[in-house]
């Protein structure tokens, strides 16, 4: 992997500045060519109501009142977090399914995935979605604008800076220097790639305060999986052991002895 | 040619080349998965091909595991004191020297022990691997079938290439039995002398 925190990018969110325009949805829809779907009425501005096949990102609009601001509305944009330490890229079975790209960014090729869907199991974020021919579907950081210096398309397109993008150091310091004394993700799964300015707990903003890799995952990762290297590994030395030092029984010949 | 006894029947023989060409084949592509082996992928076409492979093989094996319950397990679960010392002294395998052993019956204790072991992680790992193939993205769900189906892969992997070992190199002739299913008589007397009395042998 040529991510390194030099180069590794990210985008800042901030739902403060805001507006809810949803441009952010619609510029991803475009350069992704990514079919539009019927609106359903929650109650709310909130469309699609969650994450689909075809929506890598949406803005989720959170009534939050309370005593001191009776009229709290959050719009918080939401879409794959790019983690530095990723439970998708950990638990998928596929090479090449879900890779690193050189930015930083937790990209897939829909050629290479064998429709398992554990990364659903190993994403802490409940982000990846199935299209209808069962292959992965979610935000990549438009890997291939990135690539060529290009911002993603919801930040290009966002009109008022909540979605910013850029080096990921420069982009915490930003937010810091702006008065944000922490960053949600700066730390969390060796850092995300999607930041978030919230000036409230992240629960307020519908977001997990610890988000983390299941721990199932982290024991097959960490324990598992050299077990099964060292069992077999083991068993085959024990066994070749085993006939250099105790040798073969020999039925047969002792029958025919006797 | 000496007098033999058929120690497996037909059925008993095909069904166990059917469980051991299948289990191999899940154990190779498991190890793919499990690391992402390119190399390992690339003999199947395609990464969509070998999962089509691990699963339809799965089902081949679970139809040979459940098959085998038949034949084997009253025997496996039946076991005496004579067992208890075989186990002991563990099964004349820790020495170089002919050590007389517990007389055994068809089965010898570690054949039965291994014999449970396989059924029970053999079903752990059937029944998590249909879980993960046709119940997909029911997240706590896929998580305890993906690790209880890890866990009984690393089980697998220790008692599988043990029973290999015993059943060619550490025991030199007992091979023919999973291929004509004889043995010679003189030796079946060694072995198997309960069994024997059983069919008025010995």
């Amino acid at each position: 992997m040529a991510t390194t925190p030099a180069n590794r990018k990210a985008l800042l969110i901030s739902p403060e500045v805001c507006i809810g325009c949803r441009g952010c949805q619609t510029a991803c829809k475009s350069w992704n060519q990514l079919p539009g779907q019927k609106t359903i009425n929650s109650g709310s501005y909130q469309n699609p109501p969650d994450l689909t096949p075809s929506a890598y990102n949406i803005i989720r609009y959170s009534e939050v009142p309370s005593g001191a601001n009776p009229v709290q509305w959050l719009f918080v944009s939401r879409r794959c977090m790019h983690c530095g330490d990723a439970g998708c890229m950990k638990i998928c079975p596929a090479p090449g399914a879900l890779y690193r790209t050189n930015e930083g960014a937790v990209a897939f090729d829909k050629e290479k995935c064998i429709g398992c869907k554990l990364c659903i199991a190993g994403c802490p974020f409940d982000v990846p979605r199935y299209d209808a021919q069962g292959k992965v579907s979610k935000c990549h950081l438009c890997f291939d604008r990135i690539a060529e210096g290009l911002a993603p398309a919801c930040a290009k397109t966002c009109p008022t800076g909540a979605i910013k993008f850029g080096d990921r150091d420069e982009l915490i310091s930003l937010a810091k220097k702006a008065g944000y004394a922490k960053v949600y993700g700066e730390a969390d799964l060796t850092g995300l790639g999607t930041l978030y300015a919230f000036k409230d707990a992240p629960r307020i903003y519908g977001m997990n305060d610890n988000p983390a890799i299941p721990e199932s995952v982290i024991f097959w990762h960490n324990v598992l999986k050299p077990l099964a290297v060292i069992g077999l590994g083991g068993v085959v030395a024990g066994a070749l052991m085993h006939y250099v030092a105790v040798g073969p029984h020999k039925d047969d010949e002792e029958v025919k002895k006797s | 040619m000496s007098e033999t006894v058929r120690k497996a029947t037909t059925e008993e023989i095909i069904n166990h080349w059917v469980l051991a060409v299948s289990c191999i084949l899940l154990i190779i592509t498991g190890y793919g998965f499990l690391f992402q082996l390119k190399q390992v992928y690339a003999l199947f076409g395609s990464n969509y091909a070998m999962k089509v492979v691990h699963n339809w093989t799965g089902i081949v094996f679970s139809i040979a595991l459940f098959s085998t319950m038949f034949s084997y397990l009253h025997e496996a679960l039946s076991m005496d004191s004579d067992d208890w010392n075989w186990l002991k002294m563990g099964g004349g395998y820790l020495t170089k020297k002919a050590v007389a052993v517990p007389p055994m019956g068809r089965l010898n204790t570690g054949q039965k022990l291994y014999y449970l072991v396989i059924v029970i992680v053999g079903l752990g790992i059937a029944v998590s691997g249909f879980i993960i193939w046709l119940v997909p993205g029911i997240r706590t769900l896929t998580i305890v079938a993906h690790l209880i189906h890890n866990l009984c892969f690393v089980l697998f992997v220790v008692a599988v290439p043990a029973h290999i070992y015993l059943g060619t190199l550490a025991n030199p002739g007992v091979l023919r039995i999973m291929i004509d299913g004889m043995v010679p008589l003189e030796v079946a007397k060694k072995r198997y002398p309960k069994w024997m009395k059983e069919i008025g042998k010995l």
